[in-house]
Formats: C-alpha cells, sequence, structure tokens
C-alpha cells in the first residue's frame, strides 16, 4: 500500500465526511433539543434525493440548485411530523418514539417505491466525468468537490444560526433545561417544531447533495438510519460541533477501511466504534458542550 | 396475572392443539406457525422489555444465532438436535457478552446498542463467506423427519406454552419481583439489595435461549438462510411490536399481540401486496399513538375499573407522618 493511495483514501474520506457531518448535525439538533432518536432521518435524506431527483428530471434544474428545493420540502415535513406524530407522544418513553419513527420511515420508504417504483436510478450531469488531478497520483471526482464544499459551507451555516441567532439561543435554552426554557419566555412547541424541520432539512439537503453522486432508491436512506447516531453519539450528545466533526472521522475511518480490509468492513467497524464508545466515554469524543 | 387472562390462554391453547385436525391446507398451518413462533418470541422479549423494562431492539442477534447455528453444526456433520443444544449454548454466551456491555446504559442508549450489536453480528455473518456461506446463505437442515409443515407448527406452539410457563412462573416468584423493581426504579431496587446486574443478565439469558430455539425453527422449515433474512433489524422491531401491541409486561399481550399482527401482515400482503409495508408501518404510528398500553394492557385497565374495588388501597402509601398529620389536623 503506498503512501499516495493512502492519501488519495484519507482525501476520499473527508469529502464523504462532510456530507455524514450534516447529516450528523441535524440528528444532534433534533437529539439535542428533543432528545427525539429518530430513525426517520433516513428516509429525510431518501425524500431529499428524490425531491431533487424530481426537480432534475421535471423542469431540468441542476441538482446543485435543486438541494435548496430539498431542504424546503423536508423542513416543511419534518415540522408536520413534529406537530402531527412526534407532540402528541411527548413525555412517552423513547422507545415508543424509536418504534413511531421506524414505522414512518417504512411508509415513506413503501410509499416512494409505489410511486417511483424500486428500480435504480443515476442522474447524468456533464460534471460527473471531470476530475480534478492533484499531483500525478492524487485526483478527486469534481461532483464529490462541490458537494463537499456546498456541505462544508451549510454546516457552517447551521453552526452560526443555532451559536448566534435568539432562535438558536432558545433552542440551545431547551436542550439546557426543557422546564425553566418556557419560563424564560420561549414558545417550546414552536422552537421545537423549527428545529425539528431544521433537522430534517439538513438530512434533505444532505440527500440532494449526494444525489450526483449516489444511485437512487427507495431504500437508499437505510444505511445512514444507525450510522447518523453514531456519528451523534461520537461527537457527544447533541453536540452540532462536535457531531459534525464526528462526520469527518468517521468518513475518514470508514475509506481507511475500505482500503484495508475491504468495503464490506466499513459498516462493521462504525458500530463496532458505537459499541466501544458508549460502552467506555459515553459523553462522546469531542467536546461536551450541548446544543 | 388476571385469571380471566389464565383463561384465555388456556382456551387459546386447548383450541390451537386441536386446530391441525380442522386446518387442511398448508399454506394456513403455515401462517399460525408464524403466529405462535413470534407469540414465543414476544413472550421471550417480554422478559426482558415488559417486565424488566429493558427496551432490546436487537433480538434479531439471538434469533441469526440460533438459525446460523443449527446450519453450521449441522453441517460439520453433528446431528441436528445436538446442533440445536450447540446454537442455544451459543446464544447464551452472546447474551451474555451483548448485556454485559449494553446493560450499563440507559433509554435511547440502551436500544440503539442492542441494535448496533445485532447489526454486527449480521455484517460478521455476511462477510465471512468461507465459514458462514455469507450473502450466498446456508442450507439449514431439517428438525423433523417428517417434512410437514403440521410438525413444526407443534414446535412452535410448544415453544409458546414453554415460554408462557416461564413467565406466569416468573410473575409469581420472588425473581419476577426484582425483575419488576428494576423496570419500576433500578436505583431503587440496587438500594434495597437487589443484585440489578445479575438478575437483569439472568432475564436476557433466558430470553436468548427461547429466541435462539425459535430462529433455528424458523430456519429449519425454510430449509435455506441468508443473513439479510434472519439477522435483520427487521425481525427485531416485528418481535418488539408484536410484544408492545400486546400489551408489554402481561403474559398473555405477545399471544394476542402475534395473533394481530401476524395474521394482519399475511392479509396485507394478499390483499396491499406491494403496499403492505405502507400499511404495516401506518400500524406501527397507530400503536404508539393511540394503544401504548397494548391492547391487553389497556383492556386490563378498563376491566379492572369497572371491576370489583380492591380491599388495599391502590394508590402508593401516604407519606411518613401525613397519618398523623391528617389525625392532628382534624382534631383540631
Amino acid at each position: 500500500m503506498n503512501f499516495y493511495a493512502l492519501l488519495q483514501a484519507v482525501l476520499n474520506g473527508i469529502l464523504t465526511g462532510a456530507l455524514y457531518g450534516l447529516i450528523a448535525m441535524g440528528m444532534a439538533l433534533i437529539f439535542g433539543v428533543m432528545r427525539i432518536v429518530n430513525f426517520t432521518h433516513g428516509a429525510f435524506l431518501m425524500l431529499g434525493m428524490y425531491v431533487t431527483y424530481v426537480l432534475f428530471q421535471a423542469a431540468g434544474m441542476n441538482p446543485y440548485v435543486g438541494f435548496i428545493g430539498a431542504g424546503l420540502f423536508l423542513f416543511l415535513f419534518g415540522w408536520l411530523t413534529y406537530a402531527g406524530l412526534l407532540r402528541p407522544i411527548r413525555g412517552q418513553a423513547d422507545f415508543m418514539v424509536i418504534l413511531l419513527t421506524m414505522g414512518l420511515s417504512l411508509v415513506l420508504i413503501d410509499a416512494v417505491q409505489l410511486i417511483f417504483g424500486a428500480d435504480y436510478h443515476q442522474i447524468n450531469i456533464a460534471l460527473l466525468s471531470k476530475n480534478v488531478r492533484l499531483g500525478p497520483q492524487i485526483s478527486l471526482n469534481a461532483p464529490w468537490l462541490v458537494s463537499f464544499a456546498l456541505a462544508l459551507l451549510l454546516a457552517f451555516a447551521l453552526y452560526f444560526f443555532v451559536m448566534h441567532t435568539m432562535f438558536g439561543r432558545a433552542a440551545r435554552a431547551i436542550a439546557q433545561n426543557r422546564y425553566s426554557a418556557p419560563l424564560m419566555g420561549i414558545n417550546v412547541n414552536r422552537v421545537q417544531g423549527v428545529t425539528f424541520g431544521i433537522g430534517a432539512a439538513a438530512a434533505g439537503i444532505a440527500g440532494g447533495l449526494l444525489l450526483p453522486v449516489f444511485y437512487l432508491f427507495p431504500e437508499v436512506g437505510n444505511q445512514f438510519r444507525l450510522k447518523s447516531f453514531v456519528m451523534v453519539v461520537l461527537g457527544g450528545m447533541g453536540s452540532i460541533q462536535g457531531a459534525a466533526l464526528a462526520g469527518l472521522v468517521l468518513g475518514v475511518v470508514e475509506s481507511l477501511t475500505s482500503l484495508y480490509w475491504g468495503n464490506e468492513w466499513a459498516l462493521a467497524v462504525d458500530f463496532a466504534i458505537f459499541i466501544l464508545v458508549l460502552s467506555l466515554k459515553p459523553n462522546g469524543i469531542f467536546g461536551s458542550q450541548r446544543v | 396475572m388476571k385469571r380471566w387472562q389464565l383463561i384465555l390462554a388456556g382456551i387459546i391453547f386447548v383450541v390451537a392443539v386441536f386446530l391441525p385436525l380442522v386446518i387442511r391446507t398448508d399454506y394456513t398451518l403455515q401462517v399460525l406457525f408464524r403466529v405462535f413462533l413470534f407469540a414465543a418470541l414476544g413472550l421471550a422479549w417480554n422478559l426482558v422489555g415488559g417486565y424488566t423494562g429493558q427496551l432490546s431492539l436487537g433480538h434479531a442477534a439471538y434469533f441469526g444465532v440460533g438459525a446460523y447455528g443449527l446450519a453450521l453444526f449441522a453441517k460439520l456433520g453433528v446431528n441436528p438436535w445436538v446442533a440445536l443444544a450447540i446454537a442455544v449454548i451459543l446464544a447464551l454466551v452472546s447474551a451474555a457478552v451483548i448485556g454485559s456491555v449494553s446493560f450499563r446504559l440507559r433509554g435511547p442508549y440502551f436500544a440503539l446498542c442492542t441494535i448496533a450489536f445485532a447489526e454486527v453480528v449480521r455484517l460478521i455473518v455476511k462477510n465471512l463467506p468461507n465459514v458462514t456461506g455469507g450473502d450466498v446463505g446456508v442450507q439449514v437442515p431439517l428438525l423433523f423427519p417428517t417434512s410437514t409443515i403440521r410438525s413444526f407448527y407443534y414446535a412452535a406452539l410448544g415453544l409458546t406454552m414453554i415460554a408462557f410457563g416461564i413467565i406466569i412462573w416468573t410473575e409469581r416468584s420472588r425473581f419476577g419481583y426484582y425483575l419488576m423493581a428494576i423496570r419500576e426504579d433500578e436505583e431503587t431496587a440496587l438500594s434495597v439489595g437487589i443484585n440489578t446486574p445479575r438478575y437483569k443478565l439472568l432475564a436476557l439469558l433466558i430470553s436468548a435461549a427461547i429466541t435462539a430455539v425459535g430462529g433455528a425453527l424458523y430456519a429449519s422449515l425454510f430449509l435455506y438462510i441468508v443473513p439479510d433474512q434472519v439477522i435483520a433489524m427487521e425481525i427485531s422491531t416485528e418481535i418488539a411490536i408484536v410484544a408492545m401491541l400486546g400489551g408489554a409486561g402481561t403474559a398473555l399481550g405477545p399471544i394476542v399481540g402475534s395473533g394481530i399482527l401476524e395474521t394482519a401482515a399475511e392479509l396485507f400482503k394478499n390483499i396491499f401486496q406491494e403496499a403492505h409495508l405502507l400499511i404495516y408501518g401506518a400500524l406501527v404510528i397507530l400503536v404508539v399513538l393511540f394503544l401504548p398500553e397494548g391492547i391487553v394492557g389497556t383492556l386490563s385497565r378498563k376491566l379492572h375499573f369497572f371491576g370489583k374495588a380492591p380491599t388495599a388501597p391502590l394508590t402508593a402509601s401516604p407519606l411518613p407522618g401525613a397519618k398523623e398529620e391528617a389525625e392532628r389536623v382534624s382534631a383540631e
């Protein structure tokens, strides 16, 4: 295994990792503010991919613009999900929330399969065949690079929004203490609804950005069901910057696992890390600040 | 355990024993096999999830170890029944490992950790094709000399009866009270001297053993298994939902839950075909929203409400000193 192969794997891992980070930030926001273990997160990502796909096929919209539509759609969808399904069972055991979000995930995947069929799709844009060469041995795929840049930008925007706006402050107040937040005049229902919407939108946007580089099929989100929670735990419960960092780390770890042991072990290593972190350092590896 | 639940369970078992005399089609018997298989699995899950309050979503691990243990040891030339026994021992070992790590966690982390363990088991089985056959799958021997579905039906029914018996015994034993004390408040249980890690593990071991036998039965009926089929997250959730639908922490619940869920799932498959998962998912959502205590749990509470008032107060005993305070106030 030469040095260039290693460097290439690390760079590819970072490119994937930024998108993982965006997905994980959405999950961390939802988990941090509401303690909701969202098993629909993968289905949200899948919906984002399909919205971008439909915009591309029907209106000819470039996926690098179309992801905005996916974000808006998922924001609304997330808000409605929270208001219609999750708010009524607030206060029930976490396990019921897991079951409910699993049920919703099944419904969404099957609905998409009924509408679009189970076939694999891939979109074709001019950018796909382009590569950016860095020196003689290293080359990066152009659409991955664009997705990476946009994901990074959006991750910073989300971070700024949560850390430096009044809304973000309200969300963090609820995360710190959900009983005293309403005493400070925070409309908990509204903030939680919007937060869930933003979390879903982050997954949807990541889906839109993944569309040019991934195959599209109804169950595409399943691989992110548990993985997004692996990143949340790795990053420290509910810390969005931790989750973003964990996304990058996981991207690189997966890429290196694929290089040395083969692609099929990447997911197993993810879960092994998850179990190790949960049992040895349940507060996560990065930082302890909550959302 | 209320007496009506025991009577109803008795009726169900008696009818179930004679049912194959009436039913002639293999298809119906196969559906009924699934009903009792998942009733047994739901009862096993209930011991850990319903009575001890440790809501596992990784029981597919024990199911899969049971299925693969039977298949792989039989492939080495071991008698299928001996292979089944080895599979159960393997499931006990994996339960000990999984329990020792995941029981330290609470709430959603426990559930997520059990899912992660089941996924690791699935991926190991998937990625070691030289040992397990990998994605291609592996052949499973028949456990019964006659290949009729009827023997499998009776085996599943027997497993359900054993699991039900264990639950009934648990409900009346000191062991069962320890488990329920852990469910209600683990710290308090620990503080009154219950060795909570030991009893949680014991509950999981019993549960895993039954689940492994169930997995082996399932595999032996299908004769051929692949990892994504027997160690799937869908199996784990189906087991949990069977128990939740019927009523977690009730002895009759999983039997009722499995009867409804498995026949409904089969009907959905025939009626709605491709949309059956959509209907199934919607059913799960409805159960969580409207029947969080499950059918038997809700029914039990309703019957209790209309039944004879208990002689002892149902509510928690008043705070120490409250009685004296009340007497003092009334004396004034």
